[in-house]
């Protein structure tokens, strides 16, 4: 096993070393170590993307690599990121000339309330001490309580009244008497007969669903009955959204094979 | 009088009327156009319920736009901090329009600043492709004002009024003792068999809480089966393996998972290295996830909390290692996934009476409660506008759209 | 006390962002802001802990000599070096390493890792379509007739599924996840209460 870990090894070094070659010439040439260092990170990309690719076939020294470098240099770009931008950025401009001058940022203007956040986040840091990490809730306390107050009224409206009241719909829809009764099976069908039909699912299939998540009473009799139409309804609805996404996913999949098969290989234009 | 003045004169009157005609030639752009008909009842006033930086207008139509000689093009919004001007203009209207909301914003120091309770004076002018106008009086003075309560908004504070009266109302009846019944749910029944299996296997459970931050109220929801997992992990003695996404999140994981193990009398039994940190990068967090899933092969994956786009690649990676999947996330996209890929998922809002259900304490078992009657005024208030959509009571059926 | 604080911090707070939502005057917008700029300032100071356990548990790793402690270090690398790119003295975050960095490895690892989806999405759907009940079939159903609507070579049956398609999409799928964020919705509202109140309590852990 090992020595065919090997072989696989230096066939793919080489390759590597070949792809490299190869699209270092493809990089115009200005002087510098430019085209040099382009055609590597070209390659690299390349190989990553393959390495991340045989994770379908199996586990092995490629994929763990590609995962183990993705996860440690996200979790820095996000620090970085982070740092330089809000903190450097945003926070220290409003809050010391001197921070503002060191990391050579402009000084905006103090605003006093900027001073607050800093304070919350060192409380939070205080987590590492063994004593003094009781302190932290505080902080965390802040967080959490702010968001539940956030999302109480908001979801309360989002969630719950806007969508009762877009179920409020005529079941018997008024005839016009122009138009077919009967037509095709789309939302803006003109004929009454489909509008009467869509209404009238839509009514008990909300109703029903709401029924299956009652927790506090048992599903036995005309609730039992409704509750089961209910999840009927629901397993239509997630088989339409699985199959729906397929589409979406496959494309995700031609994007990758494009950037392998153009801008690396050049088989396609 | 002199000859000499005479002749000037009687030559002045006898050229003047050429001079007269001359100065008549030159076309005289307002011969022949008439400006069009004011706009009519303009009044400006104090925009309900917004933030004290906009003043709205209405007027009505001039008796020129779109009929009439019907050559209005348009209507411009014209203002001023005194009523004899200058004016400026604020915005344009096409023809057919009869308001306006002149506002900006709140910062003083932005170009677009509109400042709050200060005296402003309009004007509409009604405008025409000749170039004629024709003005409507001067309205003020008005003032921006902004407001402590936004009325359009009683219907979520009335529903919020109820929603804490039941749930205060069942805690309480909770707490008596009335016992309070709830229906079996499969996926939180499979826990324990889930821990067990683990247990027997000698193979750890992996407890992924998805992508949401503290504050999520999905991944508030997940603290809580976690501390339950975790209180059982640490009774069975499994080893319990937590991959967080965000910092907080393992924080509080980190708090809860201990005060787990030390409920247990197992507080020496804690490694805070079995709740870590990986990555807030989406795909970077799924592939460390996969790579824990082959290498550890835990018996038991729990994904409970906030997923996206990730979750069938984390159900499907687990459904190949041979693992048993409890699945629940408020993700309404994501929902359909977890079904097909988990052996058990707790949908929307069964994720949130998890807790009641593992726990079964009367205060949770109450709010379980208080979210049932929720349902019922809701099946009810639909019964209701349904009946007020089909005889066309249009009011009825209003009073439950808030205004923003 | 240890607990009583915070507490009483979660009810103001809570207490306070559900009051704003009805308030819409200047200051209660000004408060908002605040205080989502806040909760983004905090969150950074809290990427410092992860990053920390970050590097303790991959440490660790090494120190033991656990199975495939060598790809530890290889995560350690990466992240020194995305820290270093970083840094104003190579060129800060508009450096050509930082952004090669970005351009090169984070993004193809991405779309590589989402364009996997498709081959789950595959594997799913096979597993689905061994259905063991009436549910499972019904799901199965719909899902075929969903996947089919565009395809091109069903002649006039592939009319007739796309239009079927197009119902199942905008009617029973609408009704079911109505219902579906109606109960969220009230669960989201329900444990929002229990935090305000004191209620759930279990982020704060035990003294």
């Amino acid at each position: 096993m090992r020595r065919i870990t090997l072989i696989v090894t230096a066939v793919v070094v080489v390759l590597f070393i070949i792809s490299w070659i190869i699209k270092t010439n493809t990089v115009p040439e200005d002087g510098t170590f430019r085209p040099f260092i382009q055609g590597f990170l070209v390659t690299f990309a390349a190989f990553l993307t393959l390495a991340i690719m045989s994770f379908l076939y199996r586990d092995n020294p490629f994929y763990k690599f590609a995962e183990h470098l993705y996860v440690g240099v996200s979790a820095a770009y996000a620090m970085s990121l982070g740092f330089w931008t809000t903190l450097v950025g945003n926070l220290f401009p409003r809050i010391s000339q001197n921070l503002s001058d060191w990391f050579g940022v402009p000084f905006l203007h103090y605003e006093w309330h900027f001073v607050i956040p800093p304070i919350l986040g060192i409380i939070l840091l205080m987590r590492l001490s063994p004593k003094g990490g009781w302190i932290s809730r505080w902080a965390l306390a802040f967080i959490v309580g702010t968001t539940a107050g956030l999302n109480l009224p908001r979801f309360l409206r989002s969630d719950f009244i806007e969508q009762i009241s877009s179920t409020f719909l005529p079941l018997l829809v008024q005839w016009q008497g122009v138009g077919p009764f009967f037509s095709n099976f789309s939302l803006a069908a003109s004929g009454q007969f489909i509008a009467i039909l869509t209404n009238i699912t839509i009514f008990l299939g909300v109703l029903c669903g709401l029924i299956y998540f009652f927790f506090s009473k048992e599903h036995k009799g005309v609730f039992g009955t409704a509750s089961r139409f209910g999840i009927w309804v629901l397993m239509v609805t997630f088989g339409a959204s699985f199959g729906y996404t397929v589409m979406g996913r496959i494309s995700l999949l031609v994007g990758r094979l494009t950037f392998l098969l153009k801008d690396w290989l050049g088989i396609i234009s | 009088m002199t000859a000499k003045t005479i002749l000037f004169i009687l030559v002045a009157v006898l050229l003047a009327p050429l001079v007269m005609a001359q100065e008549e030639a030159v076309p005289d752009s307002t011969v022949g156009v008439i400006p069009p008909a004011p706009p009519l009842n303009f009044r400006a006033f104090d925009t309900p319920y917004d933030n004290g930086h906009s003043i709205s207008l209405e007027w009505e139509l001039s008796a020129d736009d779109g009929q009439g000689r019907n050559n209005v093009l348009g209507y411009r919004v014209m203002r001023a901090e005194s009523p004899d001007g200058p004016f400026v203009e604020r915005g344009i209207v096409t023809s057919g329009g009869t308001s306006y909301n002149d506002s900006g914003v709140k910062e003083s120091d932005s170009p677009d600043y509109f400042p709050r309770d200060h005296d402003f004076y309009y004007k509409i002018v009604a405008t025409t492709a000749d170039g004629s106008e024709a003005e409507s009086e001067v309205f003020g003075p008005v003032r921006a004002v902004g407001q402590w309560f936004n009325a359009r908004k009683w219907p979520v504070l009335i529903a919020v009024g109820l929603f804490t009266a039941f749930t205060l109302a069942f805690i309480t009846l909770a707490r008596r003792g009335k016992d309070l019944y709830v229906r079996p749910l499969a996926g939180i029944e499979a826990v324990d068999e889930a821990i067990g299996r683990a247990t027997e296997m000698g193979k750890p459970i992996l407890y992924v809480m998805g992508l949401g931050t503290a504050a999520d109220i999905a991944t508030i929801a997940s603290f809580t089966i976690l501390s339950r997992v975790a209180k059982k992990v640490a009774e069975y003695q499994t080893s319990l393996i937590v991959p967080c996404y965000d910092p907080i999140v393992m924080t509080v994981a980190q708090e809860t998972v201990k005060a787990s193990y030390y409920d247990a009398g197992r507080p020496d039994a804690y490694d805070d290295k079995d709740v870590f940190f990986l990555t807030n990068q989406q795909f970077a967090y799924v592939g460390g996830v996969n790579g824990i899933m082959i290498r550890q092969k835990p018996a038991t994956n729990f994904y409970l909390g906030k997923f996206y786009a990730e979750s069938l690649i984390l159900a499907e990676t687990g459904a190949t290692t041979g693992s048993i999947q409890i699945s629940g996330t408020d993700e309404v996209t994501q929902i359909p996934f977890f079904v097909v890929a988990c052996d058990y998922t707790l949908i929307g809002e069964e994720l949130y009476a998890a807790s009641a259900y593992l726990g079964r304490e009367p205060v949770l078992l109450g709010t379980l409660k208080a979210q049932d009657w929720g349902k019922a005024c809701v099946i009810i208030s639909i019964i209701l506008g349904v009946l007020f959509a089909i005889f066309g009571w249009q009011d009825g059926v209003d009073a439950f759209r808030p205004g923003n | 006390m240890k607990r009583e604080i915070p507490l009483m911090i979660v009810f103001v707070a809570g207490l306070f962002m559900a009051v704003q939502f009805f308030v819409p005057h200047a200051t209660s917008e000004y408060i908002y802001e605040f205080v989502m700029e806040w909760t983004i300032i905090i969150g950074i100071f809290a990427l410092a802990l992860g990053i920390w356990s970050f590097i303790k548990v991959a440490a660790s790793k090494i120190q033991r000599r656990s199975e495939n402690w060598q790809y530890s270090i290889v995560a350690l690398a990466g992240l020194a070096g995305m820290i270093i790119f970083a840094l104003p003295w190579f060129g800060g975050l508009e450096s050509y390493m930082f952004r090669s960095f970005f351009n090169n490895v984070m993004i193809p690892l991405h779309a590589t890792m989402f364009s996997l989806l498709a081959f789950f999405i595959a594997s799913a759907a096979f597993r689905a379509f061994r259905a063991h009940s009436a549910l499972a079939t019904v799901l199965l159903l719909s899902a075929l007739i969903v996947m089919l609507r565009f395809n091109p070579y069903m002649g006039p049956l592939g009319d007739i599924d796309a239009d079927i398609a197009s119902w199942i999409l905008n009617v029973p799928n609408l009704a079911a996840k109505r219902a579906i964020i109606i109960g969220i919705g009230l669960g989201i509202v329900a444990t929002a209460l229990k935090v305000i109140l004191g209620i759930e309590r279990t982020y704060m852990g035990k003294d």
